[in-house]
């Protein structure tokens, strides 16, 4: 548990004692705070949901040659695990944190548009319950998440499911959208006086290139769907070979979408991790103007990659060419920010909080997922390794190692802000230590079973060399995060009626949000302090470092 | 048995291959040793109150400079190698003329040996030490081809058709499978590669020429009534037959393969039948339809199929 | 000084409603070689010229409503308004027609894969003319009303920025859809 005083003036307002709001409150809400706590409610919600998706299709592998499912099950199963821990989960966790946090951080008492704010979560939950009613009506949805047509098509694809999953991903792409145009004319318009753009905290710099990436990529997902739907209800031709479409045509449209939204699921936790480390580090970030910039690069050429999903099509070599530059060229500016927060601990005092433990935890497997894409970037190695258990591998390393691990340092980290109260630390240790040997236990092995030739999105495999022995222990693994998740809702209830008081600053962090109560008052701030550099907090408690001219 | 694997490779294809990835792993291994290298000194090194709290803007632009430029050169070398590699893999087609022609189907594989005269289903029978040309299309829905100790994989996609190059070093059975999710007999549709040295091939492509063996006992007389006459003819084919369906997996010398439906179960008298009396309980989902077959009926089909 | 918040989120907004409309002209463009034949046949360049004349005439006049808007002229941009609104309805009467024409021959999104991308990339243009209509129906309810100094300073700007995008879509549409696809 942290020690460190908080380094505001004045007493430390408990909010937690605050009379519990009514229902209705909440769903008439348009305070970005309570929509953002809706966004994480849902979002979690669906993360257990997809979670337990994710147990079934591990039961039904653990063993080769296994019949407890049958091929229909599972391919729904793979199919709704992959939409929703994307579309459901990690995309509205990230968009609840720029909510609660961007305005917070800039300064300001709330989004821009809060009823537009709140027409992004309503979007996004009945997309969600729509794409969900699709196993009452029929069927889910069981192409997969990315449904290549013309399986996608009929009469490939006869029930309703995939009508459900294009309509439903059609109203959350709504939301997303509009969340992110909030986000922009937000973080543009309402930053407080002295808040410069070069001053602005890392977290909502890289929200604000994200939103521009939602911005661009989604309305192409839009088109594809929209095409899609067109073909399975009025008969269009568009990716049927049969009346001369071509389901190439899908592929481009859908990874045009589909490469910049992997972006749009690791900018901001990139984000959260550049707020953690300096802060646990009790160090400046190092390297703020190469941070910044190498996110604007990261924005532009995540646009200019989205070929390296389809190597295997055979397209020919100079497409081919000019993608696998691009795919290479990505990793660079994404190492940098690795290299980055390595300095920014370096020579820094680190404390071993819940929320550090997830950082230092991000950087390591984010970075092991990264060089398997770096792997597959390489074309003749995509051409052994694409569609194969390597590359379930390395996008859960990303994904799941990176992206997630992230939201819980951002959740232990921030807990207290939302809540007034701390996460137990003792817990949060044992969450952390068991996410990590049921993570890596998992999807480790996975790995080698790609490079043991098990392809993936089969509902059973042969007992070929390794494979049973691989599957069996990435069930055990998954077992185990579900465990470590089950500690996590349990940290979080025990938190919610009897944890500790936070106080307003309880980590002595620099920015923004640590300079009001927890959890804020409904117009956020008081009184906003002066923002003088890009540490307003510390620049407020060492006035001697602003008068020598050393800028936070 | 081996483990079927792209880096246990069998043909110079997989070897380039696997040459490229242990470059590219050597060199993610050596910045994943210097990430966690870093990490580990800085944890035990500054951790608790051994640092001090640092209160100047923090930047080095020369050392970013250097861990920018650095990946970019390793990143360049990578994609040098890449090319390289790319080119001796899978040069083009050309004019030849393709030594194997393939037709992937829910969820089998149609096999044609054009200069041959052979046609056959899922298991691919190769001569050792030639270069092969493979032409490959789809009847329906997207498939992948993907043999891995024997060469990439790529996708057959309907209407835009593909070529491949094989060359087997070693002969041996080859096991591979579809690798793009195409409907619910994905996980079953599996493709066997069996290379031979050229004269055991020839007389394996000779005995495959000659149609369908004639039937000589009752059974499979019997049989080769019921299959010609019931809706079997309708999907598939058999020469030397009046059945020339194409929907479901040519049966031509059916006993000569080691698998039945494209490898979801060995050949054996006892599978065959299972198979003929209820397909779903050895292919999920499979198209072949429970056609309510006697016991007597299945026997004496098996009789004949099985040659 | 940042810009007004509601002419930057429809600026925002026009920058992914133009990844929308780039994706449905980049298929049509794919399958051009196959449906070039139809629309050389099935389409009237001239008589779609003249309606789109209309359409590209009404961002003119939105041009004036909104210099009238910033000069406070507010009855004089009520009837530049106005004037929009019956440019964009006959440009979209014009579409109505060109459609009956050609279903009545039984061309729909099913028959080849010209109607599939004729329809596709025109209809949604059409969806979003006659949205931005009903934007424009709004703002001449809200200015007529009491609502003058908003629709003035914050409506107009925004929904300004919409018509003209709307136009300038339709300015691709057409060349690569009439004059390219029918006259090459």
């Amino acid at each position: 548990m942290a020690t460190i005083p908080s380094a505001t003036e004045g007493p430390v307002t408990d909010r937690s004692a605050a009379p519990p709001q009514g229902l209705f409150s909440w769903v008439s809400s348009t305070d970005h705070k309570k929509i953002a706590i809706m966004y994480f409610v849902a979002g979690f919600a669906f993360f257990l949901l997809g979670g337990l998706e994710a147990l079934v299709m591990r039961t039904q592998l653990a063993r080769p040659n296994e019949h407890l499912l049958t091929p229909e099950a599972y391919n729904q199963l793979f199919t709704m695990h992959g939409t929703t821990m994307i579309f459901l989960v990690l995309v509205p966790v990230l968009i609840g944190f720029s909510t609660y946090f961007a305005p917070l951080m800039i300064g300001a008492k709330d989004m821009i548009f809060p009823r537009l704010n709140a027409f992004s979560f309503w979007a996004f939950l009945f997309g969600g319950l729509l794409l969900y009613f699709s196993f009452l009506a029929g069927g889910g949805p069981d192409a997969g998440w990315f449904s290549y047509a013309p399986l996608s098509e009929k009469p490939y694809s006869f029930t309703r499911g995939l009508d459900y999953w294009a309509l439903g991903l059609l109203t959350i792409g709504v939301g997303t959208v509009s969340a992110g145009i909030n986000l922009i004319v937000t973080i543009f318009n309402l930053r407080v006086e002295g808040m410069t753009i070069r001053r602005l905290p890392l977290f909502v710099w890289m929200v604000l290139v994200n939103s521009f990436v939602i911005v661009l990529a989604l309305p192409a997902l839009n088109a594809a769907l929209v095409m899609l739907l067109l073909d399975r209800l009025l008969q269009a031709s568009f990716f049927t070979p049969a009346t001369g479409g071509t389901p190439i045509l899908w592929e481009h449209t859908f990874w045009i979408f589909g490469h910049p939204e992997v972006y749009i699921m690791i900018l901001p936790a990139f984000g959260i991790i550049s707020e953690v480390v300096p802060v646990f580090s009790r160090k400046p970030i190092f390297g703020y103007g190469f941070l910044a910039a190498s996110t604007v690069a990261i924005g532009f050429l995540s646009f200019s990659v989205w070929v390296h999903h389809m190597f295997a099509v055979g397209l020919g070599f100079p497409v081919y060419y000019a993608f696998a530059a691009g795919s290479m060229l990505i990793a660079v500016p994404t190492g940098v920010k690795i290299f980055n927060w390595i300095a920014t601990m370096w020579g820094g005092t680190i404390i071993f909080s819940t929320a550090m433990l997830f950082a230092v935890g991000f950087i390591v497997e984010f970075t092991m997922g990264g060089l398997s894409g770096i792997i597959f970037a390489a074309v003749p190695l995509d051409w052994q390794m694409t569609d194969s258990y390597f590359v379930v591998a390395h996008f859960h390393y990303v994904l799941f190692g990176g992206t997630a691990l992230a939201l819980f340092s951002g959740a232990y980290y921030w807990f207290p802000k939302i809540t007034g109260r701390l996460l137990d630390e003792r817990l949060g240790k044992w969450h952390f230590w068991l996410t990590i040997i049921g993570f890596n236990l998992t999807f480790f092995v996975q790995h080698f079973a790609g490079m043991a030739g098990m392809a993936r999105r089969v509902y059973t495999y042969p007992a070929l060399p390794w494979l049973p022995t691989l599957n069996m222990l990435s069930t055990i693994g998954s077992y185990i995060i579900g465990i470590s998740v089950l500690l996590f809702i349990w940290n979080v209830f025990r938190t919610l009626r009897r944890g500790e008081p936070a106080g307003d600053n309880p980590w002595d962090g620099w920015s923004l949000e640590w300079a009001t109560s927890s959890p804020p008052a409904e117009h956020n701030f008081e009184r906003v302090p002066p923002v003088r550099g890009r540490r307003p907090l510390y620049d407020l408690a060492h006035p001697e470092a602003v008068a020598a001219g050393e800028e936070g | 048995m081996p483990v079927n694997s792209p880096f246990n490779t069998a043909s110079p294809q997989a070897a380039e291959i696997a040459s490229l990835y242990w470059f590219v792993l050597g060199i993610c291994i050596f910045l994943l040793v210097v990430v966690v290298g870093s990490l580990t000194f800085i944890l035990i090194r500054y951790r608790g109150s051994r640092g001090h709290e640092a209160s100047k803007r923090q930047e080095n632009v020369l050392l970013e400079v250097a861990w920018t430029a650095i990946p970019l050169l390793m990143v360049g070398a990578i994609f040098g190698y890449t090319l390289h590699t790319m080119h001796l893999v899978y040069p083009p087609a050309g004019n030849r003329a393709p030594d194997i022609r393939i037709v992937a189907h829910q969820w089998f594989w149609e096999v044609h040996y054009p200069q041959l005269d052979v046609s056959t289903a899922n298991e691919i029978h190769v001569p050792v030490g030639q270069d092969l040309l493979f032409m490959l299309n789809s009847a329906d829905v997207i498939h992948d081809f993907w043999v891995p100790r024997l060469d990439r994989k790529i996708d057959v996609t309907p209407a835009y058709p593909v070529h491949l190059w094989m060359h087997v070093t070693k002969p041996g059975v080859y096991l591979g499978t579809c690798a793009e999710y195409c409907g619910a007999g994905h996980a079953y549709m599996r493709i066997r590669v069996v290379a031979q040295a050229p004269d055991e091939f020839a007389a394996w492509a000779a005995e495959q020429a000659k149609p369908h063996a004639t039937p000589t006992t009752q059974d499979a007389i019997d049989g080769e009534k019921i299959f010609t006459s019931r809706t079997c003819a309708n999907c598939h084919a058999v020469k030397g037959t009046s059945a020339d369906g194409d929907v479901g997996p040519d049966l031509t010398h059916l006993g000569s393969r080691s698998t039945i439906a494209s490898g979801a179960a060995d050949n054996t008298p006892e599978k065959l039948s299972q198979w003929l009396k209820k397909p779903d309980s050895i292919k999920p989902g499979s198209h072949m339809p429970n056609l309510q077959l006697s016991d007597a009926e299945v026997r004496k089909l098996v009789a004949y199929l099985e040659g | 000084m940042a810009t007004e918040r509601h002419r930057l989120a429809v600026d925002m907004f026009v920058l992914g409603e133009s990844v929308f409309f780039a994706i449905l002209i980049m298929a049509y463009v794919l399958y051009h070689q196959q449906t070039a034949e139809h629309s050389g046949t099935l389409l009237d360049v001239g008589r779609t010229g003249v309606f789109s004349a209309f359409l590209f005439g009404s961002s003119a006049t939105m041009w004036r409503v909104e210099a009238n808007a910033r000069r406070g002229r507010h009855r004089r941009m009520l009837l530049w308004l106005g004037v929009t609104i019956l440019f964009g309805a006959t440009f979209l009467g014009g579409q109505g027609w060109e459609y009956y024409g050609l279903i009545q021959q039984n061309v729909t999104i099913r028959h080849s894969l010209f109607g599939t991308t004729f329809f596709t990339l025109t209809g949604f243009h059409g969806a979003h003319v006659a949205i931005g209509l009903l934007i424009l129906g709004i703002m001449a309810a809200l200015g007529l009303g009491s609502s003058r100094e908003v629709v003035r300073t914050k409506g107009i700007p925004a929904a300004a920025v919409y018509w003209h995008f709307v136009d300038a879509v339709w300015v691709f549409i057409f060349s690569i859809v009439y004059l390219w696809g029918a006259l090459a």
